[in-house]
């Protein structure tokens, strides 16, 4: 089990089975043991190679941990391992409906500076897109399950599109935290 | 000397034998020194019982630089060559610096380099030599006070520090002699000094307001690790403003005469005093003699001090729901740690526990809790206790780009990114031919190149001459457990190297560290050779020492005897050199021993992934259990 034969794959560096679905508990427990074995902490009074062997192996086990941790990068993760690209994700034709919701809710967003309560207008506009996140992971968990590769794609693309609609509704709360305190 | 007490070949040296390591505080304003005594962290006190050294360095007299209240006590009558608050201009370039400067009346130099360097009476001096002068005070102290060598030290620096902040500290204690066992962020520090004893699992916020930055960073802790969520701040705000606002309203309300630098000088300090008093006063008189020919003072009440001081808390405020926000909490803080002096100040109590909605942890002095958690960091690092009962996984503060067309940032790392970690970039050639290729390192959050900083200009020479688009570069920029970065990078079609000319924006390079530490032992009349010596032997000894405790660990079960020897051989051999004189030979023998080992190395370390991994079934068990 050395460094490159982990580099295959993530979710054998934490013995976990290659799903969407995952205990976080047992990713956490786990990525804490590695790093008490391997941080270059446990290492700061050894030889200047084993110095930077741990920076190595600690840097990886961050890296597993960041892309399992959270299920987009988990579910391209998967479609990578699956022999599907990250281009081929993005290359994907998106529905019209989709679209069309899509341009609804970024409306929405650059519409809330003008309202009353523009904090709650928010919190209104993340819960609906939160509802639509969840439907779109339980999507890519079926068809990643059954094999239907094109649709658990779609869905990450789907998943994309939401994920850079709530960096854009991040910022604007930024903007309303820095203009009320 | 310690290092010279070496056991006969092939017989152990004692089986606990402690070393010496202290966790230094490098702060703004005033400096600590802290080490485990009789099992404990504890600060180290100069001659005088004093605990403090004011973080101010006099170059007044070229032979002999002044440190601490002694250089305070010339401030006033040398402003230009008593350097204070020299925390905020390290790492920094002559540009971003000059309003600083210009408020503390330093003189800058010109350096065509970029960095700040400061005129005193005996020559230019930079904020890493200053701070080396104040390392070298705490390094002479704790030697005195433990009596041996010191064989490693945690220097803590603010969480939201950027790279070239980072390095300058890093080689500020390099050119005092010390061995940097880790640069340490001051918050987790703190939080490694309260929670020791906490086997527990918890959410801490740790709010950090020094002397002339402000942190606030957002632990998870979780069985002895401390896991760094997020961390956020400001490098540039801290009790020195609040001093400054008073004073500014001071002088407003005498009729703003113009002051000589001294005087300016004197009416901070008085500034400073009136605040501390008014912690626990409710109205105060502001001395005003050497201001005023007329002397005197004015009277400030608390009131007026907070309306001062509101805008200044606020903008900590700010900063707090940004890291709250980036930490992606699903649950609330459990406890509020204050660290600083500045959190003396009864507003900036009552603000925080107002926004976490939390009283904030008592207990231990806020300006000694960043040493003595740094001392912690360092009786572990150093390696007293092997069966490592802590760990701190910290986070990148700030997110490093690389330039791209039209002057925008591409991010590699973002901010809040657990370190160390590792990202590869492909470039690729854009002309027929094309042999060389320049890249742009920045550090920061906004969009565009010039409002993030530049951290190095890299020059990638060598690659193979192909058509344009061909060539495959992976340039890896990794970011170690100190938060400091290294690029590599190789072109892979062909696998041939490419060579990187770094070109840092600001810092030393090595070839200065070289020349600057040359002109101190020289300066201090140190032997050099006597050094280098001491300096290989210490090398020497340390892979010694690491490679007995790993071959009695493991040496049997992943060596055969014929491996086993091929290690033991040359260790006999460099354990009897350490006894000779012969410095060029130590340092051929360990790196041939060290790259003996590295097989081994590699063999402990996939060990370890096996235990760890083996070791995890009863701990999911126990938390499944709590849950």
């Amino acid at each position: 089990m050395s460094l490159p034969e982990l580099q295959n794959n993530y979710f054998q560096l934490f013995d976990l089975t290659e799903k969407f679905a995952l205990d976080q508990t047992q990713l956490g427990v786990r990525y804490r043991q590695l790093q008490k074995e391997l941080h270059p902490d446990r290492y700061a009074s050894g030889s200047a190679y084993e110095q930077r062997l741990a920076v190595q192996y600690s840097a990886l086990i961050n890296e597993a941990y960041a892309t399992l941790r959270k299920a987009l990068p988990r579910a391209l993760y998967l479609l990578e391992l699956a022999g599907i690209s990250r281009e081929d994700v993005s290359g994907q034709k998106v529905d019209g409906g989709f679209l069309m919701a899509q341009m609804d809710l970024r409306e929405k967003l650059m519409l809330l500076d003008e309202l009353v309560d523009p904090q709650a207008a928010l919190e209104d506009l993340l819960a609906d897109i939160d509802v639509d996140v969840n439907q779109l992971h339980e999507e890519f968990s079926r068809a990643y399950s059954v094999g239907e590769l094109p649709a658990a794609a779609s869905a990450c693309v789907k998943l994309q599109y939401l994920e850079k609609l709530l960096l854009e509704a991040e910022q604007v709360e930024s903007r309303l935290i820095d203009n009320q305190t | 000397m310690a290092l010279l007490n070496i056991a006969e070949p092939g017989q152990s040296p004692l089986p606990h034998q402690t070393k010496r390591a202290i966790g230094i505080d490098l702060g703004t304003t005033n400096s600590l020194v802290a080490a485990m005594q009789a099992g404990r962290a504890a600060i180290l006190l100069d001659e005088q019982g004093v605990a403090m050294l004011p973080s101010v360095v006099n170059y007044t007299d070229a032979q002999m630089p002044l440190v601490g209240s002694g250089a305070l006590a010339l401030a006033v009558r040398h402003p230009a060559d008593t350097l204070m608050s020299v925390k905020r201009f390290m790492g920094r370039g002559n540009r971003d610096a000059a309003g600083d400067a210009q408020r503390s009346h330093y003189e800058l130099a010109e350096d065509e380099e970029g960095l700040v360097r400061f005129n005193t009476s005996s020559g230019e001096r930079s904020p890493i030599e200053a701070s080396a002068d104040i390392l070298r005070v705490l390094h002479q102290r704790a030697l005195a006070t433990l009596g041996s060598d010191i064989d490693g030290a945690v220097i803590t620096v603010p969480a939201y520090f950027d790279e070239p902040q980072r390095q300058a500290t890093k080689d500020a204690a390099t050119l005092a002699g010390l061995r940097v066992l880790r640069l340490m962020n001051e918050p987790t520090a703190a939080a490694v000094a309260y929670g020791l004893d906490a086997a527990e699992h918890g959410v801490i916020a740790v709010y950090d307001l020094g002397g002339g930055t402000f942190d606030i960073s957002i632990l998870r802790l979780h069985k002895g690790v401390f896991e760094v969520l997020a961390t956020g701040g400001d490098t540039a705000l801290g009790g020195d403003d609040f001093d400054a606002a008073l004073a500014d309203w001071a002088l407003r309300d005498i009729g703003s005469p113009s002051l000589a630098p001294g005087q300016y000088r004197q009416l901070q300090a008085a500034a400073r005093a009136a605040k501390e008093l008014l912690s626990n006063e409710a109205a105060v008189d502001l001395d005003l003699s050497g201001v005023l020919p007329s002397g005197g003072t004015i009277r400030v009440t608390r009131e007026v001090f907070e309306n001062l001081v509101q805008p200044l808390i606020k903008r900590t405020l700010v900063a707090c729901r940004r890291c709250m926000r980036d930490a992606e909490l699903d649950a609330s803080i459990d406890n509020i740690i204050m660290v600083g002096g500045s959190t003396r100040v009864p507003l900036v109590r009552e603000a925080v526990a107002d926004f976490f909605q939390r009283p904030p942890l008592q207990g231990i002095d806020p300006d000694q809790v960043v040493a003595l958690g740094a001392a912690i960091q360092a009786d572990i690092l150093v390696g007293n206790r092997p069966e490592g009962d802590l760990l701190l996984l910290d986070v990148i503060p700030l997110s490093l780009g690389i330039e791209t067309m039209g002057g925008l940032v591409e991010k590699i790392v973002p901010r809040n990114t657990t370190i160390p970690v590792s990202r590869a970039q492909e470039f690729t050639t854009y002309k027929d031919g094309q042999t060389a290729l320049a890249v742009h390192i920045v550090q920061g959050e906004r969009e565009m190149v010039n409002d993030c900083r530049s951290l190095a200009h890299f020059e990638l020479r060598g690659i193979p001459s192909m058509v344009a688009g061909a060539a495959r570069i992976k340039v890896i920029f990794q970011v170690d457990a100190d938060g400091l970065l290294n690029v590599s990078a190789c072109e892979e079609t062909t696998g041939s190297q490419a060579n990187i000319t770094v070109k840092p924006s600001f810092g030393l390079t090595d070839d200065q560290i070289t020349t600057m530490l040359q002109a101190s032992f020289s300066h201090a009349g140190g032997d050099k050779i006597a050094r280098q010596l001491a300096e290989q032997r210490l090398a020497g000894w340390q892979l010694l020492e690491g490679l007995k405790s790993a071959l009695t660990a493991d040496g049997e079960t992943l060596l055969s005897a014929e491996d086993r020897a091929a290690i033991t051989a040359p260790m006999t051999e460099l354990q009897a050199l350490l006894e000779g004189q012969d410095a060029d030979a130590i340092r051929t023998l360990t790196e041939h021993l060290g790259r003996q080992s590295e097989t081994f190395a590699n063999l402990r370390m996939d060990k370890s992934i096996r235990e760890a991994l083996a070791g995890v079934s009863l701990d999911t068990l126990d938390d499944e259990v709590l849950q």
